[in-house]
């Protein structure tokens, strides 16, 4: 029995934004994109299997590397006085994230925690290496935002467990922060800092050279400072415009290193129409399309099938659902992003006045890209050797199906089961001789 | 040889594609011959005869499960997966939209290690299958079938070939315009494989392919135009559109034309079967 999954009848979106009207080869047994030519005449092998993708997009899986939770479950939450120290409650809930995930077309994230008391970090990030569950997202590895972070741009972060790294050497604080373990562990390693907070700077370096990936945010820095942690080694922001000074155009800031001429960072950014306003998407869109990276920064209450009105959330505390809108109950207050990321995809699409296929790779090849190393090799484009990590989306921007290391692992309820991507019957019905009646 | 003319490139695709689905569904399996075997080119002339092919396929009116296909060439010097190998063309504009069983397929490999052992197993194959039922080709400007440039001995059978300088140069647009890319060799069926096929359907379009048409069907049979020796096959059809009548005499047009308006009007009177008795339907009723 051939291993071949064959996608027809559809548009496969390029790592240049076009797309192109072609077919797609996985194989099950390698979880991989291949080359449907070699299979046919060196293996000998056609599809046992072929979708029609009834003219939808085919898509690299989405890679969100800024989330903070989801359906109900919260990242950062370790519930230390149980037997385990709520390792078991915290890895079954991070894989049902990963579970549900999927019908948001994201097949890998990067879990993101706020800034914890110190002792929690070396528990948390251990958890956080590399996971697969089975029929789910990817976990690839950790995000730290905080705890060094710059109060006068703190945001939802609380002041108190705010850190400096006045240490001798000030890496010393870092390690005994995030634990050696945790800062040399593999898979992804993001940290958000602010290069501006005592010490910080003379770290960026050394975390850079250990395999983090260092994002500039909730900073309160420079123009100069910014650039000289990239210069360092920096090769993000986290969420652009929130939680960092507003350019001035005399000193643009953080945001200010778009319009660098040399070396560009990529930028998170929160599209859901509420965190930035679309004319400021634009702009920074425009400014750096090459480094715009979409994040869903999503909190625990972000699930699509949740009805607008109001729920409880953590205790006594309600918020309440308009929409992608989620505010804490009484309040206008936002309770944080939580807004899936396709949409996020089509906002852009939108707001920038882009095809959806280009708005695709702020959610694809460029996540891959920033994180570099073997994911960039594996992940967030459509490539023979590359992972079959895939979403079929409609022109709309909105998910049909999603397939993890070449198994579907969602499929819009509404379109029914089988190799149809649409309402109408599968047709041709061929008989045992190979004709169909009459001829 | 009978020689039909179509209004457009289209209309000859559409053509030949029902005229092959005919014969590959009306082909019975039988014990010593389970396949139907048929000869197939690449190039853009025969690309509407493929697309319509697929059509066909795809409405479920044709299915290529008792079909072997034998390819007429392949460059030497380029892997199979380079996007302008004929292993590519076939994969992308027939093999890939149907459903043909991947062994039941064979193009000449040209990276082989021996490349004269792969030819004489080609024509060793050939044979094994029951010969070629019906091979399709088209021409070159110069008159040349497959890869067998003006000069090819007409009883040639598979060899290695040396690709004539206007070839090289013609296919310069395929590799970046760098003439040091483009393959000087291909492995070719000879002249004499294709005539030894059951039947052979040749498809000509354009008016660059107007002086080469002419020549292989008013000239004599002569080595410089290789598809010439097509003359002496029993069993012949080349299907053209109007551009590629250009050089042809208005006499010679005019007599094509009345054979299928004869053939239509004794079907119209008698039925279809009576153009059979008559031996109108075959192509060499001309």
């Amino acid at each position: 029995m051939s291993d071949v999954i064959r996608f027809t009848n559809g548009y496969l979106a390029l790592p240049d934004g076009q797309c192109v009207r072609a077919d797609l080869y996985i194989s099950t047994s390698t979880g991989q994109i291949i080359s449907g030519q070699s299979s046919f005449f060196t293996s000998n092998l056609s599809p046992s299997r072929t979708i029609d993708l009834d003219g939808n997009i085919l898509s690299p899986g989405l890679i969100d590397v800024q989330i903070n939770g989801a359906y109900g479950i919260d990242f950062s939450e370790l519930e230390l006085d149980t037997e385990d120290g709520g390792e078991g409650k915290y890895i079954a809930g991070l894989e049902e994230v990963a579970r549900r995930l999927v019908e948001t077309g994201t097949t890998s994230f990067v879990p993101t925690i706020i800034t914890q008391k110190e002792e929690l970090y070396s528990k948390l990030l251990r958890l956080l290496r590399p996971r697969s569950p089975a029929n789910a997202a990817h976990i690839l590895g950790y995000h730290a935002e905080g705890p060094f972070l710059h109060p006068a741009r703190r945001g939802a972060h609380s002041e108190t467990l705010l850190m400096t790294a006045e240490s001798a050497p000030p890496i010393a604080t870092f390690d005994r922060v995030y634990g050696r373990d945790g800062l040399d562990q593999e898979g992804v390693k993001i940290i958000t800092l602010a290069p501006d907070v005592r010490g910080v700077m003379g770290c960026v370096e050394e975390l850079t050279r250990r395999g983090v990936t260092v994002s500039i945010g909730h900073s309160d820095a420079s123009l100069e400072v910014a650039n000289e942690a990239m210069n360092k080694g920096a090769r993000m922001i986290t969420h652009l415009f929130n939680a960092m000074p507003p350019i001035h155009h005399r000193d643009p800031g953080v945001i200010g290193l778009l319009g660098s001429p040399n070396q560009r960072p990529y930028f998170g950014i929160i599209v859901d129409g509420l965190h930035s306003h679309p004319n400021t998407v634009r702009i920074a869109y425009a400014a750096c399309k090459e480094g715009c990276v979409l994040v869903t920064d999503a909190q625990s209450p972000m699930d699509p099938n949740l009805p607008d009105g109001v729920h409880d959330w953590r205790e006594g505390i309600k918020f309440r659902k308009e929409g992608y809108k989620v505010l804490i109950e009484g309040t206008t207050t936002l309770a944080g992003s939580c807004c899936p990321l396709y949409e996020c995809v089509s906002n852009l699409s939108k707001f920038a006045s882009i095809p959806i296929t280009e708005a695709l790779l702020a959610a694809t090849l460029r996540p891959a890209q920033l994180l570099g190393g073997e994911i960039s090799k594996r992940k967030g484009q459509l490539r023979e050797g590359f992972d079959a990590d895939l979403c079929v989306v409609d022109w709309e921007g909105k998910v049909r199906s999603t397939w993890v290391g070449a198994k579907e692992v969602w499929r819009d309820g509404k379109i029914g089961q089988g190799d149809y991507l649409g309402d109408k019957p599968k047709p041709r019905k061929v008989n045992g001789n190979g004709l169909v009646n009459g001829h | 040889m009978r020689l039909t003319i179509r209004d457009t490139k289209a209309q000859v695709g559409d053509y030949i594609g029902d005229y092959i689905a005919k014969r590959i569904n009306s082909f019975h399996p039988k014990p010593n011959r389970p396949y139907f075997v048929l000869g197939l080119p690449t190039g853009s002339s025969p690309l509407p005869v493929y697309k319509r092919l697929v059509e066909l396929h795809q409405k479920g009116a044709l299915s290529f499960k008792n079909v072997v296909t034998f390819n007429m060439d392949e460059y030497v010097g380029i892997p199979r997966d380079h996007p302008e190998s004929y292993h590519t063309f076939m994969f992308k504009n027939l093999f890939s939209l149907i459903d043909i069983d991947p062994k039941n397929t064979h193009i000449l490999d040209g990276e082989a290690e021996d490349l004269y052992k792969e030819c004489e197993d080609y024509e060793a194959a050939i044979r094994a299958a029951g010969g070629i039922d019906l091979f399709l080709g088209g021409i070159g400007a110069d008159g040349h079938i497959a890869f067998n440039e003006p000069g090819s001995s007409l009883v040639s059978r598979t060899r290695i070939k040396t690709l004539a300088y206007e070839t090289i140069l013609d296919n310069c647009r395929f590799f970046n315009n760098d003439l040091a890319a483009v393959p000087r060799m291909a492995l070719t069926v000879g002249v004499q494989t294709v005539m030894d096929a059951r039947e052979v359907v040749l498809v000509v379009t354009g008016q660059n392919k107007a002086l080469a048409l002419s020549q292989m069907i008013e000239g004599g049979v002569n080595h410089m135009v290789t598809a010439s020796a097509l003359q002496t096959h029993p069993w012949a059809l080349v299907v053209c559109d109007e551009d590629a009548t250009n050089e042809l005499r208005v006499k010679t047009v005019k007599y094509f034309k009345s054979i299928e308006k004869v053939q239509d009007e004794v079907e119209a009177k008698y039925g279809p079967s009576a153009s059979k008795s008559l031996g109108l339907h075959r192509a060499s009723a001309a």
